[in-house]
C-alpha cells in the first residue's frame, strides 16, 4: 500500500500541501518541547540539560521500529523509501561545521528557523549566518565541488554496507539508545542545576 | 491533582517506555520471518503468460523490420558463437547468463519499445521472458520458433503445393519477397529475362493555341 504518494494512494499533488502541513507541525512540536531556546540546545554539549539527545533518539527509535512493523504486516514497501545518497567526505566535513556551530550558537537549521519565529535575536544572526555559509558556497562551489560530489557511495544503508540483519540491528540500537537515556541522566544528576 | 496511585505509576513513566521500546524491538527480531514476495503477483504473471501478445510470429517480425518499424527491440540470448554465426539483422546479443547484468537491463526495462526475445527455439526466450515478467518489465515478447522457425519460414519458405488454399501461395510470395529482403537470392532471379522490345510511340505533338483572353469589362455607365 505504501508509500501514499508514490502507490498513487494520495495524488502527487498532494504533495507540497502535506509538507507544509507537516512542516507547521514539526515546527509547533519544536516549539512546545523547549527547543527554541538555544540554552536548552546547547545543553547536551555542557551536560545539563539531554533533551536534545532523548527527543531525537526516540523519535529515529519510533519511527525506526514502526516502520519495520508497518513492512512486516505489508502496509508499507521499504524499497520505495527514499535513502538518502552517501558523500562520505562531504557528509563528515559538512558534520563537523554543523556540530561547531550547533555548539556554538546553540540552534540546528530547523529549531533557529523555529527560534526566528518567535522573534529571538540570536537566532535571527544564526540564520543570516547560514544565509551568507550559503552565498560562500555557491560562490566557491567551483572548489568544492570535487568534495560535494565526490566520494559517492550510492544509497546505501548500514544492513547494505555491513551486512547486518536489520531486526538485530534495531535491537541493539534500542539498546544503545536506552543506555544513552539512562547515562545522560546519570550525567545530569551529578552536574549543578542550571536554571535557564 | 493527580490520583496518588497515578503518581507513582507516573514516577516509572520512562521506565516503562523504555520497556516497551525493548519489547517491540524484540519482538521485531522474535517474529517469524517470512520471504516476500518481489516483484510481480502470481495472478499477474499468469494473466501475462497466458496472454495472445506474448508470442510474436516470424511473419509478424519480418513485416515489422521490412517496413522498418521503430516500435521495438530484438534482444537474442543465444550465446555469442552463436550469434556470430547468424542472427536478424539489428537484433543485439544479450545472452541468457547475463540476463540480469546491469548493462542489460537499459534495454530490457524500459517502456518505450517493445522487447522480442530470440534464441533458436524458444525455449531460451520463454525463459527470459519469464524472469523479466517477474521483475515487472513491461512490453515483451518471444518470438514464436525462434531462428529455426525464422529460418524455415522466413529463409528458407517451403513452396506450397498446387492442391493448397490461395492463402497459402499468398504467404508463400510474402515469405519469399521477405527471404528476398534479408539477402536471399532465388535461381529465377539470376535468369536475365528477355524483356520484349517495346515499339516506340511518338507521341503526337500537339500544338496549344493560346486562347486570346477577353479584356474585362471597365467602366461603363
Amino acid at each position: 500500500m505504501g508509500p501514499l504518494i508514490p502507490n498513487g494512494v494520495i495524488p502527487y499533488e498532494w504533495n507540497n500541501i502535506i509538507a507544509i502541513i507537516i512542516g507547521i507541525v514539526f515546527g509547533f512540536v519544536l516549539e512546545a518541547s523547549g527547543f527554541s531556546s538555544s540554552r536548552k540546545l546547547a545543553g547536551v554539549f555542557y551536560g545539563y540539560d539531554f533533551a536534545v539527545l532523548k527527543v531525537f533518539f526516540t523519535a529515529a527509535l519510533v519511527s525506526l521500529i514502526g516502520i519495520l512493523y508497518m513492512d512486516y504486516l505489508g502496509y508499507i514497501n521499504m524499497e520505495q523509501l527514499y535513502v538518502h545518497p552517501t558523500y562520505l567526505w562531504g557528509a563528515i566535513i559538512g558534520g563537523v561545521i554543523m556540530g561547531v556551530g550547533f555548539v556554538a550558537a546553540g540552534f540546528c537549521p530547523g529549531t533557529s528557523l523555529c527560534a526566528v519565529a518567535i522573534g529571538k535575536i540570536d537566532a535571527i544572526v544564526y540564520v543570516i549566518g547560514i544565509m551568507v555559509g550559503i552565498f560562500i558556497f555557491s560562490e566557491l562551489y567551483t572548489i568544492f565541488q570535487p568534495l560535494y560530489e565526490g566520494y559517492f557511495y550510492g544509497n546505501i544503508t548500514l544492513m547494505d554496507s555491513f551486512g547486518i540483519n536489520r531486526y538485530w540491528f534495531v535491537f541493539v540500537f534500542t539498546i544503545i539508545a536506552i543506555l544513552a537515556f539512562v547515562i545522560s541522566d546519570l550525567i545530569r544528576k551529578r552536574r549543578k542545576k542550571i536554571f535557564y | 491533582m493527580v490520583n496518588r496511585k497515578v503518581a507513582k505509576v507516573l514516577t516509572f513513566r520512562y521506565k516503562i517506555l523504555a520497556g516497551i521500546f525493548l519489547l517491540l524491538a524484540a519482538g521485531l527480531v522474535l517474529l517469524p520471518k517470512y520471504e516476500k514476495h518481489e516483484g510481480i503477483k502470481p495472478e499477474e504473471l499468469l494473466s501475462n503468460a497466458i496472454s495472445p501478445e506474448r508470442y510474436i510470429s516470424t511473419d509478424e517480425l519480418a513485416n515489422k523490420i521490412i517496413n522498418q518499424d521503430p516500435s521495438f527491440i530484438m534482444i537474442d540470448v543465444r550465446n555469442e558463437t552463436e550469434f556470430n554465426k547468424y542472427s536478424i539483422p539489428n537484433s543485439i546479443n544479450i545472452p541468457l547468463k547475463k540476463l540480469l547484468d546491469i548493462d542489460a537491463i537499459g534495454y530490457l526495462n524500459q517502456s518505450q519499445y517493445d522487447v522480442i526475445f530470440i534464441s533458436n527455439d524458444h525455449f531460451y526466450a520463454d525463459q527470459a521472458w519469464m524472469l523479466c515478467n517477474r521483475l515487472d518489465y513491461k512490453n515483451l515478447r518471444v518470438l514464436k520458433g525462434g531462428i529455426n522457425n525464422w529460418y524455415l519460414t522466413i529463409i528458407n519458405p517451403t513452396k506450397p503445393t498446387e492442391n493448397m488454399p490461395a492463402e497459402d501461395f499468398e504467404l508463400y510470395s510474402f515469405r519469399k519477397s521477405a527471404s528476398m529482403f534479408f539477402g536471399v537470392v532465388y535461381p529465377e532471379q539470376l535468369k536475365v529475362e528477355k524483356k520484349p522490345e517495346v515499339k516506340k510511340v511518338t507521341p503526337k505533338k500537339v500544338i496549344p493555341i493560346k486562347k486570346k483572353k477577353k479584356m474585362p469589362v471597365e467602366g461603363g455607365c
